[in-house]
């Protein structure tokens, strides 16, 4: 990820004429992070993608309100939370649960930025299971390592709140899988 | 504990399952920049849509008006009507009628003592009434 000096960025953003070549280096600072976070929560390239842009043209549109209260990532994480919250909700809407479910575990197979083996197969299907905020917890935990602390900051939920949801998780994954066994 | 559950409780964590091709990330910015330029130019569009809106609104909000135009109309012509009505429908009507029926009765009844008294003053009993009745001098 290449870093960038958010101070420096945020009075780029002020002036008009500097706005949008500041953008493009958040862009490309920050897509990648929240690509990731994304798919973590829709599970599928070709909806990430439209994720992804939509967060980042809802950022693009918010930039003058952001005053730096909070940091950059943290502030387009949470649009990028809420844009796949809110893509969750009308996929839900246009298929019923039982469809759901058949489309989430086709869409590994069918996936072709899979790039694993059976048991890992069986353990996204697992984690599809889990609600959209416990599959982030999950994931950046386990997939990423991160520290509590960390993934605190950027949800805005208490490190014991996470604690108990990971264990919560963890304990669904098993018995998710268990039951396939 | 199986292979399987071993590798998600391991401490290490796992490597997520899915990737995606760097020049995905290398276009990204311009193709974002060029839908955020296409959503600049809508403006003028959607302007052109939001007078037409008004002009739209505009019909809702007079024909809104003249509902309650009409409404308030009918609702002062029926209140008008009731007024001309309570004002030249006499009201006391039954009042009237029941006091004529108390003076139709009183008259009657002033009658048959008038014909009480006259039928004791002559003496005559039902039987003369009968015959008197039944005689010639009544037929003609």
């Amino acid at each position: 990820m290449a870093k960038i000096d958010e101070k420096d960025i945020l009075k780029r953003i002020q002036d008009p004429k500097s706005k949008r070549k500041a953008f493009e280096e958040i862009v490309n600072a920050y897509s990648r992070q929240l690509y990731w976070k994304i798919h973590y929560m829709v599970q599928n390239h070709d909806d990430t993608d439209d994720v992804l842009q939509n967060t980042l043209v809802k950022a693009w549109r918010g930039l003058d309100n952001f005053k730096g209260d909070s940091a950059l990532f943290t502030w387009l994480y949470r649009i990028a939370y809420n844009e796949s919250i809110t893509f969750l909700k009308q996929r839900k809407q246009m298929m019923s649960i039982d469809d759901e479910d058949f489309v989430e575990q086709a869409n590994f197979v069918a996936d072709e930025y899979f790039d694993s083996d059976e048991t890992q197969e069986m353990l996204m299907q697992a984690v599809s299971t889990l609600p959209p905020k416990q599959r982030q917890v999950f994931c950046m935990k386990y997939f990423e390592d991160r520290k509590y602390e960390e993934i605190s900051e950027l949800v805005g939920t208490s490190v014991g709140a996470l604690k108990a949801s990971y264990h919560i998780a963890v304990e669904k994954i098993t018995f998710f899988i268990k039951s396939k066994e | 504990m199986s292979t399987k559950n071993n590798r998600i409780f391991d401490p290490q964590g796992g490597k997520y399952p899915f990737r995606v091709n760097d020049e995905y990330f290398d276009n990204l910015a311009a193709r974002v920049m060029d839908r955020i330029d296409e959503i600049d130019k809508e403006p003028v569009e959607k302007e052109e849509k939001s007078e037409l809106k008004s002009n739209v609104f505009d019909i809702n909000k007079n024909r809104h008006r003249n509902l309650w135009i009409s409404s308030i109309s009918i609702a002062a012509s029926l209140v008008l009507i009731a007024t001309l009505a309570l004002k030249f429908i006499p009201t006391h009507a039954p009042a009237e009628n029941e006091q004529t029926e108390m003076v139709a009765a009183q008259t009657a009844k002033e009658n048959m003592d008038y014909n009480e008294d006259l039928m004791t003053y002559t003496m005559a009993d039902n039987m003369d009434i009968y015959y008197y009745l039944l005689s010639e001098d009544f037929e003609q």
